[in-house]
């Protein structure tokens, strides 16, 4: 029974993390129908931040959140203005490559500068330390990065469907040609979805970094989460990335728990079923 | 049967100097191991030609199709393995190996196409990454496949043809060499064949292509079909020639995109693309590889394909191929 509520808490506490990190790569979808090979090593670029942060200045990894999202930032509004705005008018396959470039060229810029060495942050006011809920107890760096995740969560979600910028964002989204006659700069909102993506899966980087290790090659595998996920959602979905981040961090904790060599084949799995059988996902249109 | 023979072995719809220039590439080829005599020449030689063999035959997926597939490197791990576990268990001669590895990569890749291809685009694209993900995640977790540690291939006491191994890299050259040809008449064949101008018309344009009566979703899946078949070749040939198999070696994520890459690269969609990719991005790796590495430098020669990539992809699309093309036009008028 405790291992079942563990396992239960520690599945939504490892969703609200990927659904943070699943939110850019929807959100640039959306607004330009493109998908972001590369959205894992912005993720990475963050948590490198973290990592240095806390072992070269000794300050707390809490503290390079600023500067992960900030860095975030600009390395989304950077590879739109540099690379996607240029392949956006070829066909899909240079689109593709395009993205598939960015990420092999930030994965092995980490790797020479990092080199491949696995690496964990040693210091910090959350890690290592644990909470004692009752007769649950829980690792206090994945609980409060789970909830500063949805605290960012939140604020992109209110920013988006409560403000003007996010009103011209979500017509871009809708239909780019007509926002464009309404007077909305559609190549501005293009490069604010590439930096708001950046700026928060590198924020969610420089969460993860706390309790999960970083070497170069770590991006892969959470683009690939993040593809489940948004596909799960509905490509563009901004609810349905929450929904499915929790969803499939429940599906890797528990399937984790008991096979963990094939923890990932059970999310590539989730994926390949959602696409082939409902393909706009839980709440795409 | 004449007319299917002409098809093979006729290259005569190609301009002229195309037609020379593959008659240099063959003599070069023939002669090579003759006149570069070191071993790391040689290998470079091999490792391209492995490349343009792996390239030859996504390329009719990815280039006469149209459909980015990035999952090609499960089709090769499946190759290895078929050769590798029945030279292994029963000590199957490597000519009888090799069609059973075919079969099966054919066999797999027709079982997912079913339902792989209600998917375009993008979602094709992961879904095909993810099957060959998955795939790589269970050869690692399963006992019989060896798991992590691999497959070792029994060395034989004397160099023979039944299980193609050899002491020098000389037989190994001419070896990769003939299947390459082979995977290249088979190209030759294909892109004049019914099929071939089926798979190209759901490339341009699918809605078009079922308007004149093409079934696009059977073209794709027999499309999607031959090519993992195509690809298990090389993987038979990097068993024996590696004599040793993992699955980090013969079906990782990165073998899948450097495929993909060489042919993008070369010009994906031309039956001469894959060689040209090859050609410029393995001794690119081999040699720069090589000396970054010694120099400690890791990971540049991986930027610098990065960059490539990106170049081609923003400026030309259609790869090398594209631009000689284009300036035979200009020049032609």
């Amino acid at each position: 029974m405790e291992l079942t509520v563990q396992l239960f808490i520690y599945g939504i506490l490892m969703g609200l993390v990927f659904a943070l990190i699943a939110l850019g790569l929807s959100l640039i979808f959306g607004v330009m129908n493109i998908v972001n090979f590369a959205h894992g090593e912005f993720l990475m670029v963050g948590m490198y931040i973290a990592y240095l942060l806390s072992t070269f200045l000794h300050l707390d990894p809490l503290l390079s959140l600023p500067l992960a999202a900030a860095a975030g930032y600009l390395l989304g509004i950077m590879s739109y203005h540099f690379l996607i705005h240029h392949i956006l008018r070829g066909p899909m396959v240079a689109q593709l490559f395009g993205t598939f470039g960015l990420m092999l060229f930030l994965r092995y810029l980490a790797m020479y500068l990092f080199t491949p060495d696995v690496r964990s942050i040693k210091e910090g006011l959350l890690v290592g330390k644990t909470l004692s809920l009752g007769w649950v107890t829980l690792d206090l760096s994945k609980s409060v990065s789970a909830a500063l995740c949805m605290l960012s969560f939140g604020i992109v979600y209110w920013m988006i469907y409560r403000t003007k910028l996010g009103r011209a964002l979500r017509a871009t989204s809708i239909d780019s040609e007509a926002a464009r006659y309404m007077g909305i700069d559609t190549k501005k909102m293009n490069a604010l979805a590439w930096g708001i993506g950046g700026a928060t899966v590198a924020l969610a980087g420089s969460l993860l970094a706390h309790f999960y290790y970083v070497t170069p090659t770590v991006g892969m595998l959470f683009t690939l989460i993040a593809f489940a996920i948004v596909a799960l959602g509905g490509f563009g979905s901004i609810t349905g990335a929450f929904i499915a981040g929790i969803i499939i961090g429940l599906i890797m904790v528990v399937s984790g728990h008991f096979l963990s060599e094939l923890k990932f084949t059970f999310v590539y799995i989730v994926y390949f079923l959602v696409v082939v059988l409902r393909p706009r996902g839980l709440f795409g249109w | 049967m004449e007319r299917l023979l002409k098809d093979i072995f006729s290259f005569e719809d190609r301009p002229r100097f195309e037609r020379i220039g593959f008659l240099i590439f063959i003599l070069i080829v023939l002669i090579f191991p003759w006149v570069v005599k070191s071993a790391y020449g040689r290998a470079v030689m091999i490792k391209f030609l492995l490349f343009a063999l792996f390239g030859l035959g996504w390329n009719l997926i990815g280039g006469y199709g149209g459909q980015v597939d990035l999952g090609q490197a499960k089709n090769v791990g499946f190759g290895a393995y078929a050769t590798g576990l029945m030279m292994l268990w029963w000590d199957v001669p490597f000519w009888v190996t090799v069609p059973v590895g075919m079969v099966i990569a054919a066999a797999e890749s027709f079982g997912v196409a079913y339902p792989m291809f209600r998917l375009k685009g993008h979602y094709f694209a992961i879904a095909t990454l993810c099957v060959a993900l998955v795939w790589k995640e269970l050869f690692v977790f399963w006992d019989w496949t060896g798991g992590a540690r691999g497959v070792e291939i029994p060395i034989r006491p004397t160099p023979n043809f039944t299980y193609m191994q050899f002491g020098s890299p000389i037989h190994y050259h001419y070896f990769i060499f003939f299947l390459f040809l082979t995977q290249l008449l088979f190209m030759n064949w294909f892109r004049k064949s019914k099929l071939g101008y089926e798979c190209q018309a759901v490339r341009d344009d699918e809605d078009v292509a079922a308007s004149l009566g093409i079934n696009v979703y059977r073209t794709k899946v027999i499309a999607y079909t031959i090519t993992g078949g195509l690809g298990a070749v090389g993987g038979s040939f990097m068993t024996v020639y590696y004599l040793y198999i993992d699955p980090d070696f013969v079906m990782p994520l990165d073998l899948s995109i450097l495929i993909a890459m060489t042919v993008m690269v070369g010009g994906a969609g031309s039956l001469w693309g894959p060689i040209i990719g090859a050609a410029l991005l393995i001794p690119l790796d081999m040699y720069l590889g090589a000396w970054l590495g010694a120099q400690k430098r890791l990971g540049v020669d991986f930027m610098i394909y990065a960059v490539i990539m990106m170049v081609i992809a923003a400026r030309e699309p259609k790869g090398i191929w594209g631009i000689i093309e284009r300036m035979r036009k200009k020049r032609t008028g």
